[in-house]
């Protein structure tokens, strides 16, 4: 079996987020656009409203009237310089981040195969944004920003939302939730249609943080402004939360014991990021780490393990130097142990010296004392060099070329 | 990806500030003069006769209708951006896989960084690469480092036009690159004898004549066809002839681009390094259709509430490119078993090769094992089971 031929779908596979996350951006600039029309149109409706009342009831004064009418204008003014502001400095740039994303996938719908060199190139700019989203998950922000700006690739990647996610994060760490409920409230109904429960378990958290603290009277107001609306859902825990102010933080009753850990603050974390990265459809795992899992068992053989068959070329053999032999794998040798091995159906051949597949046109030979086997082509490069005579390389046994034997793989 | 842009094309129309029909902005001028028309109105509303309540009424049915004006444009565009999120939808059917724990013990983080780290000094991005060892602590031999700088120092000096430094490696490794029968040196030499020849304009024969006589003369063996052929290639200078005639392929600008992948190749191999830069290649499978193949196996395999037959091996094939065929594999056309070290290839007196589980299945039980009697399944030869051979691929 062989392929040249590009796979769209398969790497398409990979590109959701890519093009889900401007656009995930891009929404949130149209809320807040929403959200400015709304308010300064109420505004400005409202207060024509009041002069619309004050002229019925014949209260209407004309300078009260021209001064209202004053703030109506600036309020309007100030609207349309506002969403203009907005719109030039997020709505358009992610307008354009979006494009640059599409217009780069489609190059490569149009692609013939896979040795085009602008597939190449192409290649190169999807492996340097892997690692960016490597670096990024894995706190490596300077080696992302660095690739980034190097690369050329600022637009094609998310350091703003690892940036977010950083900040957010950051917060919970040092146990407050004020951020994560602030990106929860922009992110409302999307969350909500996820079914995450996020905000909630963020409520919980500050109704706990003010049960430590003996804020009984203040729990009490926050559970009923807060909590109360999760009933429907969350009833077993709005329970646990009234039952908790009878235990005090250094209660020995396990089930409450347990909500004054603090290591649901690293939960809460976990949780979060779960959230962020299901609402860009980002993959919980790093891009780079699902490519390679696919990668590595769609290579990895038997053979590779093997010190006599293993192939510096092979990327799981790990020939990251001559020295791997007796220090063992590294790097993507290392990473291959945990993947499943490769299916093969049928035989290949592969010749030892040419690293070509040998078949019907290029058939394999056998040294008749030592069932080494190579391929035609190299056994007849050999031999018009030594006068018909050819060597194995591995057994360093010889015989004339008229000697081999041939084999046949069904 | 046409969807997709159709749609992002009319969203950017309707937030356009110069669009078709009348754009918040156009509504907002609007009812500003609405507003500032009022204002004058009703401070010279004793002058006009016109009525404050008048003016009011006006002005509440003009916010009125403004205001309705800019809802149902952001309405169009909220449309518009459901619009495109759908195409996307369309566009990308499947979520990412999640494999939960893959890669994440601290020897496997270990072992991804090294990777990473030699990845990013093997492609020549140096700064980069001191910047992730910083940041995740890590070493990679100086001595390892250098090797990487030094290729990068050579491949920069082919880029332009140098192949001084590159012949400096040569020398040095002249053993190995003969072990391999690598055509770079003569390569090399070839590229800047022709460089010699098309530099100047007339041509001037004699410098690249005396550098073929110092530096080409070694090759008449190895080389003889082509060696004639770069002398041949002279009567048919400048340039412009060469390139139509049948030494084109001489004129072509690749004769002195290959020379650096060429060099890189044989550069890693005298380190034991693979050819190809090894996370691409297996980035480049993965993400080029092996993930998909791989959850679609899954899906099936769930579907049909079965296991894995072999826990530790892919339920599907992936197919691979031949440069990604790295290693042999024999799978027994009789068994259908692939071959291993306790199982075997064995290649009967017809060339005919199976495993050798398979033969002595396939052998008459008769007599010794000496001299039990085998019948190809592929061929009407009959042989000795013992006359079988082993072979290594």
């Amino acid at each position: 079996m062989t392929s040249t031929k590009l796979n769209v779908d398969g790497i398409l596979l990979f590109e959701q987020p890519f093009a889900r996350v401007p656009f995930e951006n891009y929404r949130k600039v149209f809320r807040s656009t929403q959200r400015n029309v709304e308010r300064d149109m109420k505004a400005v409706q409202n207060s024509v409203q009041d002069l619309t009342k004050q002229s019925s009831e014949g209260t209407l004064a004309p300078d009260a009237a021209v001064e209202s009418i004053d703030a109506m204008i600036a309020n309007v003014e100030n609207l349309k310089k506002k969403l203009a502001e907005l719109h030039d400095t997020a709505g358009k740039p992610t307008q354009d981040v979006i494009r640059e994303r599409l217009q780069h996938l489609a190059a490569v719908e149009t692609l013939p195969n896979a040795n085009d060199p602008e597939f190449g190139r192409w290649a190169d700019t999807r492996l340097d944004r892997w690692l960016v989203d490597w670096t990024l998950r894995t706190g490596r922000e300077k080696t992302a920003r660095m690739i980034a700006r190097e690369r050329h690739i600022e637009t094609l990647v998310d350091i703003d939302l690892f940036a977010d996610i950083k900040r957010i994060e950051a917060a919970l760490e040092s146990h407050s939730c004020t951020e994560a409920l602030a990106w929860c409230s922009e992110n409302k109904a999307a969350l909500r249609k996820m079914k995450s429960t996020l905000e909630f378990d963020l409520r919980f958290q500050e109704y706990i943080e003010l049960t430590r603290n003996f804020k009984h009277p203040e729990a009490i107001e926050y559970s009923r402004k807060y909590l109360i609306s999760w009933q429907e859902t969350h009833m077993d825990q709005i329970r646990q939360a009234m039952a908790l102010l009878a235990f005090p933080p250094k209660t020995n009753t396990s089930r409450y014991k347990r909500l004054y850990d603090s290591s649901r603050w690293t939960a809460l974390i976990q949780s979060f990021r779960r959230a962020i990265y299901a609402l860009n459809t980002l993959p919980t795992q790093p891009l780079l780490n699902l490519s390679l899992y696919a990668g590595l068992a769609s290579l990895r053989l038997p053979a590779c393990h093997n010190h006599m068959t293993k192939n510096v070329d092979c990327p799981v053999c790990d020939g990251e130097g001559v020295k791997t032999v007796r220090t063992g794998s590294l790097g993507l040798g290392k990473l291959a142990q945990e993947v499943p091995f490769s299916h093969h159906a049928n035989s290949t051949i592969v010749c030892f010296i040419t690293g070509k597949i040998m078949d019907a046109d290029n058939m394999p030979l056998a040294f008749p004392d030592t069932g080494f086997v190579y391929s035609r082509e190299a056994m007849e490069e050999m031999a018009a060099k030594n006068h018909g005579v050819v060597t194995c390389p591995r057994s360093k046994s010889r015989c004339n070329f008229s000697e081999l034997r041939r084999v046949y793989i069904s | 990806m046409d969807a997709p842009l159709k749609e992002l094309a009319k969203l950017e129309k309707l937030t356009a500030s110069k669009g078709k029909g009348p754009s918040i902005s156009d509504s907002l001028d609007a009812l500003l003069i609405s507003l500032r028309e009022a204002k004058h109105a009703i401070s010279e509303s004793a002058a006009s006769g016109i009525t404050p309540d008048q003016v009011i009424k006006e002005l509440g049915q003009a916010v009125d209708s403004k205001k309705k004006e800019v809802e149902e444009r952001q309405k169009e565009v909220y449309n518009s951006v459901s619009r495109l999120g759908k195409a996307l939808d369309k566009k990308f059917p499947t979520p990412l896989p999640s494999y939960p724990d893959i890669f994440s013990s601290p020897a496997s983080i270990t072992a991804l960084e090294r990777t990473i780290a030699l990845h990013l000094l093997r492609t020549g991005q140096f700064d980069t690469a001191g910047v992730f060892l910083q940041e995740c602590a890590l070493d990679i031999p100086a001595e390892l480092r250098a090797q990487f700088i030094d290729l990068h120092r050579i491949l920069q000096a082919l880029r332009n036009q140098d192949v001084g430094p590159a012949l400096g490696w040569v020398a040095k490794n002249q053993q190995f690159l003969l072990s391999r029968s690598s055509p770079l040196e003569f390569n090399l030499h070839r590229s800047q004898f022709i460089r010699l020849l098309l530099s100047s304009h007339p041509p001037n024969f004699m410098q690249a004549l005396s550098y073929g006589k110092e530096c080409l003369t070694a090759f008449t063996d190895e080389h003889q066809g082509e060696l004639m052929r770069l002398y041949g290639c002279m009567a048919y200078l400048p340039l412009s002839k060469l390139q139509t005639s049948p030494y084109a392929d001489l004129a072509s600008p690749s004769l002195h681009f290959d020379l650096e992948p060429l060099f890189a190749k044989e550069y890693c191999a005298s380190l034991g390094m693979s050819r190809q830069v090894p996370l691409r290649v297996v980035g480049d499978i993965g993400g080029g259709g092996a993930l998909a193949r791989i959850e679609k196996g899954r899906k099936v395999m769930r579907e049909r509430k079965s296991e894995w037959s072999q826990v530790d091996e892919l339920p599907i094939e992936i197919p691979l490119p031949p440069e990604n065929r790295y290693h042999s594999i024999f799978t027994c056309p009789v068994s259908k078993e692939q071959a291993s070290d306790v199982n075997p290839p064995m290649m009967m007196v017809c060339g005919h090769v199976v495993t050798k589980d398979s033969l002595h299945k396939l052998s008459k039980p008769t007599g010794y094992d000496a001299d039990r009697r085998v019948k190809c399944p592929y061929c009407p030869m009959e042989s000795n089971l013992s006359s079988a051979m082993r072979v290594y691929f």
